[in-house]
């Protein structure tokens, strides 16, 4: 089922209205890798996910996937390679938790037909892999916030694509969670092979979980490289106008940000 | 098979309850709608019946067969129609005060049928075609009005509540301009009404429901996934644009027919999703059940209003007593959490 499948921003320019957010980007999405889109508010780092997840349409440029502009292929084969967990999600009332992730099977769906094995087969596999199986039968109205984040993960792996964008997966969650919900990304890129595009917000995770990372500034892509090539004291300096401290993780060698406060210098410990 | 016992059958279960409920609620119509074909001014045991509806006897036959029997069908028809067209605009707008009898949409097509009855004389065929282009293109006005820089349900459904009370006002005024002798047909469009109906208009609406309701149940996993929000769907594949004016227009033309026949039988469209839902739950697309309940409620309906009261009633007096709490209801618990 893995294909290779080469997804490429060819000079992408996108916005809302008159308002242009993302400014002439050119950028290779890495073949079965993590990736972390890092960059300040209104940087356009959501915009290029909602770009490349067409739910917008560029103003300029194209997205090619495997050499096809996305315009020009169905709306259906899209939908079995490009999966994306937005920023916030809600669910109809009262749906329970399996019926909810079975949604993410539409476009497998032939009219008319009920869930097939195979249908079952991913749903289950998708519960299993957010390790929500449990949780099947009760309704999303029940669960706390980790819970529901897990189960619209679940929803977007039951779509079973073999690129999946995620922005923000961790916002409003709390540490125990943002870690649980990373790690089970990165188990699902080791065993899936599934290329993971995500925005976070923390630079010492993003140096933590991505083996690629993408600076953007003003719309516009300014860096990219591995962890250790973009988190450096100028690169952050570039990116949010903030002065900081990088040392190696004492545990995963990655890069560490500390940022430097006007009351660090002023005790004099910088 | 490989699939996981707990969650296959978990989905199974719910499936299978949503069927017995279906099951539970054409029962019931039936037993409804044989009350209505044997009871009345003059009550028939039900062999009667059947022996006239088989052509074996001739006692009652005009009264069977010219009144009840196309009451009782255009009675289901109608109700078939509101339930399901109304839980499709609450579905898609995700709001329970999204129906089209309470955004404008029917009275729109309301408007155009009085005023084609009352000053150009047309006849039912020419009104009802008249009458389903006039709810379109009310629903288009209201989707256009409520869409400034980007959709949304709630601003399109308070323009659909200031349309509602334009149109209403429109009807009142067309009532008082009209001629006398023409006011009790136009009355008609005012409550809603299964007096008068006759067996040729019949076969139209029958043929609108089928199609329309095959349409909407062809597209309902589109609409299931619509209802997580227009993102999700785009992502999953759904061709929004095209997969929710499908469904619109169905859910028009279902209104607009039925609305051209037994006139805006008020409140049907409005509760039967809900209440649809109560009894199926939400993980169900619930759009047979809805078209099960609108049946119900206005075949009740206009048992009640014709045979358990002092006076008879039109129909869409009795289901309108039912909606008027529930909106109460529904306005005081959206208070609550703070929406429109």
């Amino acid at each position: 089922m893995q294909q290779n499948h080469h997804l490429i921003a060819d000079h992408l320019s996108a916005g809302y209205g008159e308002k242009t957010i993302l400014n002439d980007v050119t950028l290779h999405i890495p073949h079965q890798k993590i990736s972390v889109i890092l960059g300040s508010n209104g940087s356009g780092k959501s915009t290029l996910l909602k770009t490349f997840c067409r739910l917008l349409s560029p103003t300029e440029g194209n997205i090619m996937l495997d050499g096809k502009s996305l315009p020009t292929m169905k709306s259906k084969d899209i939908a079995r390679t490009i999966g994306l967990l937005p920023q916030s999600s809600v669910a109809p009332e009262g749906i329970k938790v399996a019926e909810l992730v079975s949604r993410g099977r539409f476009p497998y769906r032939k009219f008319m037909s009920p869930l097939t094995s195979e249908d079952y087969a991913a749903i289950e596999e998708a519960m299993a892999a957010m390790e929500i199986t449990d949780l099947a039968d009760r309704s999303i109205e029940e669960l706390s916030g980790g819970q529901r984040q897990r189960v619209f993960i679940a929803l977007a792996l039951a779509q079973q694509t073999d690129i999946l964008f995620l922005d923000e997966p961790t916002t409003y969650l709390d540490i125990a969670y943002q870690i649980e919900i990373l790690d089970l990304l990165k188990e699902l890129n080791h065993c899936k092979h599934t290329t993971i595009v995500m925005v976070l917000h923390d630079i010492n995770l993003s140096s933590k979980y991505a083996d690629y990372i993408f600076a953007m500034k003003n719309g516009h892509l300014i860096k990219e490289g591995t962890p250790e090539e973009i988190i450096t004291a100028d690169t952050i300096h570039d990116i949010y106008g903030i002065n900081s401290l990088v040392i190696p993780d004492p545990l995963s060698k990655s890069p560490f940000v500390i940022p430097i406060s006007s009351h660090d210098a002023a005790k004099g410990i910088s | 098979m490989t699939t996981e016992p707990s969650i296959f059958i978990g989905i199974q279960k719910r499936r299978r309850q949503y069927v017995s409920t279906l099951c539970l609620l054409l029962l019931v119509l039936c037993a409804l709608a044989c009350l209505n074909l044997t009871i009345g001014e003059k009550n028939y045991s039900i062999y009667q019946v059947l022996h006239v509806l088989t052509g074996t006897s001739q006692e009652g036959a005009y009264l069977i067969t010219r009144l009840r029997l196309p009451r009782t069908l255009a009675a289901i028809l109608s109700g078939i129609a509101f339930g399901v067209a109304g839980n499709i605009f609450q579905t898609l707008l995700r709001n329970p005060l999204a129906s089209p009898d309470i955004i404008g949409v029917s009275t729109g097509s309301t408007v155009a049928a009085v005023y084609c009855i009352l000053f150009l004389n047309l006849s039912r065929g020419i009104v009802s075609v008249i009458s389903v282009f006039a709810g379109i293109l009310v629903a288009f006005c209201i989707y256009r009005i409520s869409y400034t820089d980007r959709f949304s349900a709630n601003r399109l459904i308070l323009v659909g509540i200031g349309m509602q009370a334009f149109f209403n006002a429109l009807i009142n005024w067309m009532i008082l301009k009209a001629a006398e002798y023409d006011v009790p047909t136009a009355m008609r469009w005012m409550t809603g009404n299964l007096n008068g109906i006759v067996t040729d208009s019949l076969p139209l609406l029958f043929l609108v429901v089928i199609f329309s309701l095959t349409c909407i149940l062809l597209l309902r996993h589109g609409m299931q996934s619509l209802t997580l929000g227009d993102e999700y769907a785009i992502i999953l594949g759904v061709r929004v644009r095209i997969v929710r004016a499908a469904l619109i227009l169905c859910s028009v033309m279902l209104i607009a027919f039925a609305t051209a026949i037994t006139g805006p039988i008020s409140s049907i469209a409005f509760l039967s999703g809900p209440i649809a839902t109560k009894i199926c739950g939400k993980s169900q697309a619930n759009i047979l059940s809805s078209a099960l309940v609108g049946a119900l409620l206005v075949l009740g309906g206009d048992f009640i209003g014709q045979n358990l009261l002092f006076t008879r009633y039109p129909v869409g007096v009795i289901t309108g007593l039912l909606g008027a709490p529930y909106l109460i209801y529904l306005l005081i618990q959206n208070q609550k959490g703070g929406r429109i």
